[in-house]
């Protein structure tokens, strides 16, 4: 597993400051990364060090002031919107801090939605087979408003391996749960992992969670300042 | 994936529809479809029955009138065009029962009169009448039950007109075509035109008021008139409703204007409850369209997914809001139909595509901006929701706004002038309107210092949300607006009808008195009736020359060619008097004294006007054979309204003492008192009575129909106002809401929240209905003097009851509407709305 399923090279991201005086904040100063396919990835950081940005970047959510993103060989700077949009449901899968649930559709409905967009024939089977999987069998037809914080991370994580992704990004998925409730959403997001070996590119400050990815990339003022292998 | 399926979007419509989200869009163009139709249908239906029932007051679509015979060429083109016709001669004379006698107004008719409306008889005089389908045969005349104890007759008798005996055959108890004409006074004897001959009351130089009625399609109408035009001349003149009556003809004119104000108001209105239906739809979809893009969803497809989600709405919505429309107008009708027994016509298609067309441009212009919009939300708002809403331009969601109105306002106006008039005003409004609302809340935030807990809540979040609570001061105060504005223009038009009717106005007149018959008259009527009037003597006479030049000749050079008006040469009444008459003012010269070395005339203005006649010219006048001379003294202005005799020319007393004359008055006789007319008539039987009162009782029943119609309309625009304003807080009612759930969070008591948004709608109503007053006035103001030419005066009213309604109003919607949300657990409300 060599492959490199995502590289990124010298990615940086300012903002113009709105203050007149044409001031300009870095967010992301020359950021070189190379995630192979298969590897589970943290990146970590203070608070403002620039690791959602990175993540949205990587994911195509966002595009980088300068420098190259290239995922499983698409070279992103060069797609437009449409494109990577398309780019996006064909090889990327979500997890969010605040879940991201559609709150008008039902848990079912919205494990449902990747397979709908797809044209898939059964999304319906596949997502009531993925939501057995994450422990919500019992809860299909309730409403995100009617779920535990938990139980919505549990659906967002069969969402986002509804739509079959080689890359999993996951940007702080246990923070806005209890310490655990939030060890047993991240225990089902890596056996997940495994079971479709999906590439894993996590964004969190939780050390005890980045410590059970391979590589941990740490974030400082928008620069990577350590890179550091887990041992198994 | 290349556009996204629609059976997709069909999927996520019916989503979208269970949870709620699109019960408001789909509500307000439920409204704009629903409003526009009910009214479309109302206006159509009432309109053509206003037409047709005031065509019956012609007893005809339109007539040629002449005091010459109508040609039989005129009959014979309306015939070669599919229209029907009959004749009608009308001519005051004298009938004859054994030793008594009375002068009648004859009317003899033809075959298949009359071509619109009824005729009704009575069983006995004065018994109610029922509509009769016949004429009285040959040889036969029905008579007004006034005739019957004045000649003393019963059914069946013979009487005499002219030389003719004739039967009477019924008591004729009403006909259409009533009243109008100067030869048409006096009590009615009907009978056939074939009788005619054999009275042999008709000879040259009788005073007969000829009339070809014709009725049919108003293009075959239309392309008569074209036919005729060339041979109509000035003897002949061609008329219909508006001409024949101009009370009836301005009240439908008006009418009219304002029904289809009361169309454009609600159109505004459901425009303004779409837009901002649309930008709650639009505004609670950008997390949705955000993981959709996550998702894989491309711009483009969002756009085709929402353009085809708006297109099921707007078709879906149309159906069911013209069945709506269908059941509105019906319960109007139904409603009414005790106040309103018009027999109303079908309605014809075009209700059913305006409301159609409006409801679609609607969603189109108000609806589409804000949810094409949707494109351009950046997905990075998974992550970071504070990312600013990319949405469209505000210029272009008020460009298309502004391009639907106006398109639809010269729809349905027809009317360049109209439309620009209305938009300009809107657009002025609201822009003053802005300005006066940002006044408001900095005054409000200042004085709300010093206020207690929940006014200082209020004041501080609507400060707060500042952009916000102008649109919807601006909103609000527009939908008052338009509330009030109705409600003064509807006192105004009914103030200037009845003011037309001043209560106890002379309502009848008495003509044909002899000279001798004066002061036996004056005897009798003395302390019968009410408001008795001087006695004029009258008589009848043409100008033939003015400053020794011929009528035609001076005409020719000083009249307007289509002034419409009488020429100079035609005969009119004269009168002579001492004393300028109650109801004139003198505009020039001098009213005479009493000792005149040459006789003298006064004209009215207009009059002098139009013939172009000046103070000091000398005017020749024929009286019946005899050569009058006389020079112009004065020039008066006339009171026309007044009701009492009034005369386009005046002598100087003594001028006219060698012409043969008869006397004229008014007087005012309740519906108790008119009885004594057969008591006068008995003793006078050659006087005619001319009844003011019957004719204005077919006005004003005109007039009351039409201000029936006014007001419902005023009731349909309210209700579009009321669904305008639940619309609008509910689109602003998220995020004051989310603030008033985290209060509750935070300890605040339900009370003190519950005050706090009253307070805060309270005081929204309070602005807006001030700025509601201050823009009704204004442009009462503007619309009494450009459109309905009536004066203006302040109304201090509005200044209370706008601002209290507002505050009402709001407050009472506001509340209403929140009353849920304000109920349900605050960790709901903040997890519900993220």
């Amino acid at each position: 597993m060599t492959t490199p399923v995502l590289v990124a090279r010298r990615i940086a991201k300012v903002v113009a400051l709105n203050d007149g005086a044409g001031e300009e904040l870095v967010i992301l100063a020359g950021i070189d990364l190379e995630i192979n396919a298969g590897e589970s990835v943290a990146v970590v950081g203070a608070s403002g060090s620039g690791k959602t940005t990175l993540l949205g970047i990587l994911a195509g959510l966002d595009t980088p002031s300068s420098g190259t993103v290239a995922l499983d060989g698409h070279e992103l700077t060069q797609l437009s919107e449409e494109q990577r949009a398309r780019l996006r449901g064909e090889l990327v899968g979500f997890v969010f801090q605040s879940f991201q649930l559609l709150g008008s559709l039902t848990a079912l409905e919205n494990v449902m939605l990747p397979g709908e967009l797809r044209g898939d024939k059964d999304p319906r089977g596949d997502a009531s087979a993925l939501l057995l999987r994450v422990g919500l069998a019992e809860r299909t037809a309730h409403y995100p408003r009617q779920l535990s914080g938990g139980e919505q991370q549990r659906v967002a994580i069969a969402r986002a391996f509804a739509s079959r992704p080689k890359v999993l990004f996951a940007d702080e998925p246990t923070g806005n749960l209890d310490t655990v409730t939030g060890a047993r959403i991240i225990d089902l997001l890596f056996e997940l992992n495994a079971a479709y070996a999906t590439t894993l590119v996590l964004v969190t400050h939780d050390t005890q969670l980045a410590d059970r990815c391979d590589r941990v990339i740490e974030l400082d003022a928008g620069r990577i300042v350590a890179t550091r292998a887990v041992a198994e | 994936m290349t556009t996204m399926r629609f059976s997709l979007v069909l999927r996520f419509l019916m989503r979208d529809w269970r949870a709620g989200e699109l019960r408001l869009l789909v509500s307000a163009v439920l409204l704009a479809v629903g409003t526009v139709t009910g009214i479309s249908l109302f206006v159509d239906r009432l309109t053509s029955a206003l037409l047709s029932e005031s065509a019956t007051y012609l007893a005809a679509d339109r007539l040629v009138a002449s005091t010459h015979s109508i040609p039989d060429e005129f009959s014979e083109a309306a015939a070669r065009l599919g229209l029907e016709t009959t004749r009608t001669m009308t001519f005051p004379s004298m009938v004859f029962a054994g030793d008594r006698n009375q002068l009648v107004s004859v009317k003899a008719v033809g075959d298949g009169y009359p071509l619109r409306g009824v005729l009704r008889i009575a069983a006995t005089p004065f018994a109610p009448g029922v509509v009769i389908d016949e004429l009285p045969p040959a040889g036969e005349v029905w008579l007004d039950s006034r005739l019957f104890p004045a000649l003393g007759i019963v059914v069946g008798d013979i009487v005499t007109v002219g030389v003719a005996q004739l039967r009477v055959g019924r008591v004729l108890s009403g006909e259409p075509d009533r009243g109008g004409s100067f030869f048409d006074f006096g009590p009615r004897l009907l009978m056939r035109i074939v009788d005619v001959p054999r009275t042999e009351v008709v000879r040259p130089g009788s005073r007969i008021s000829y009339r070809l009625l014709v009725a049919g399609s108003g293009e075959a109408l239309d392309q008569l008139y074209r036919e005729l035009e060339s041979q109509l001349g000035a003897d002949y003149r061609w008329m219909g409703i508006r001409d024949s009556s101009a009370s009836i003809g301005s009240a439908l004119e008006r009418a009219q204007a304002f029904l289809l104000l009361g169309g454009m108001l609600a159109v505004l209105l459901a425009g303004v409850a779409v837009a901002l239906a649309a930008q709650r739809y639009a505004r609670r979809h950008y997390d949705h369209v955000a993981i959709l893009k996550t998702l894989g969803v491309t711009p483009a497809e969002i756009q085709w997914g929402y353009l085809a989600l708006l297109a099921v709405i707007g078709g879906v919505s149309t159906v069911i809001g013209l069945l709506l429309g269908g059941v509105l107008h019906l319960l109007i009708v139904a409603a009414l139909s005790a106040y309103m027994p018009l027999d109303l016509p079908l309605p014809g298609y075009k209700p059913l595509l305006v409301g159609a067309v409006s409801g679609c441009v609607c969603l189109a212009a108000f609806g589409l901006p804000p949810v094409m919009g949707l494109k351009s939300i950046s997905p990075m708002r998974v992550i970071r929701r504070d990312l600013a809403d990319a949405g469209v331009s505000r210029w272009l969601t008020y460009g298309c706004a502004a391009l639907g109105t106006l398109g639809l306002l010269l729809w349905y106006t027809s009317s360049w002038r109209l439309t620009v008039w209305s938009v300009a005003g809107v657009g002025g409004v609201s822009i003053l309107f802005g300005a006066l609302a940002h006044l408001l809340l900095r005054a409000g935030r200042r004085v709300g210092m010093q206020a207690g807990n929940g006014w200082r809540l209020a004041l501080a979040g609507l400060a707060r949300r500042r952009g916000d609570s102008v649109a919807q001061i601006l909103i609000f105060g527009l939908a008052i607006m338009l509330l009030l504005i109705m409600i003064l223009l509807r006192t105004a038009l009914l103030d200037e009808w009845q003011a037309q009717m001043p209560a106890g106005a002379p309502n009848h007149f008495l003509m044909n008195v002899a000279p001798e018959q004066v002061k036996p008259l004056q005897e009798m009527v003395n302390g019968r009736v009410e408001r008795m009037g001087e006695l004029y003597p009258m008589t009848r006479g043409r100008v033939v020359a003015v400053n020794g030049v011929a009528t035609k000749t001076w005409e020719a050079t000083r009249r307007e060619p289509d002034s419409g008006d009488p020429s100079l040469d035609s005969e009119r009444n004269l009168s002579w008097t001492a004393d300028l008459p109650a109801n004139n003012t003198i505009e020039a010269g001098d009213w005479w004294s009493t000792n005149l070395s040459e006789p003298a005339v006064s004209l009215e203005e207009s009059y002098a006007g139009t013939a172009g006649i000046k103070i000091g010219d000398m005017m020749e006048f024929d009286i019946g054979g005899l050569p009058v001379n006389a020079r112009v003294a004065s020039i008066r202005r006339v009171e026309w309204d007044s009701m009492a005799p009034n005369f386009f020319i005046l002598f100087s007393p003594g001028a006219l003492n060698d012409v043969p004359a008869t006397y004229m008055t008014s007087f005012y006789l309740s519906l108790q008192q008119k009885a004594f007319l057969n008591e006068l008539l008995a003793a006078f039987p050659t006087v005619t009575v001319i009844e003011v009162d019957q004719v204005m009782a077919q006005i004003q029943s005109i007039v009351s129909r039409v201000t029936q119609a006014v007001q419902l309309i005023l009731g349909l625009v309210l209700v579009a106002g009321c669904l305008v304003l639940i619309a609008s807080i509910q689109a602003s009612g998220d995020e004051r809401l989310r603030e008033h759930a985290l209060l509750r969070a935070l300890g605040a008591s339900r009370r003190l929240v519950r005050g706090a948004l009253g307070a805060e709608f309270a005081l929204l109503g309070l602005f807006a209905g001030g700025i509601a007053a201050f823009g009704a006035e204004a442009t009462v103001f503007a619309l009494n003097q450009q459109v309905f030419e009536l004066s203006s005066r302040l109304h201090p009213w509005v200044w209370l009851a706008g601002p209290a309604l507002g505050a009402a109003i709001v407050c009472g919607i506001g509340l209403w509407s929140t009353r849920a949300l304000v109920a349900s657990p605050p960790m709901l409300v903040l997890r519900e709305l993220g």
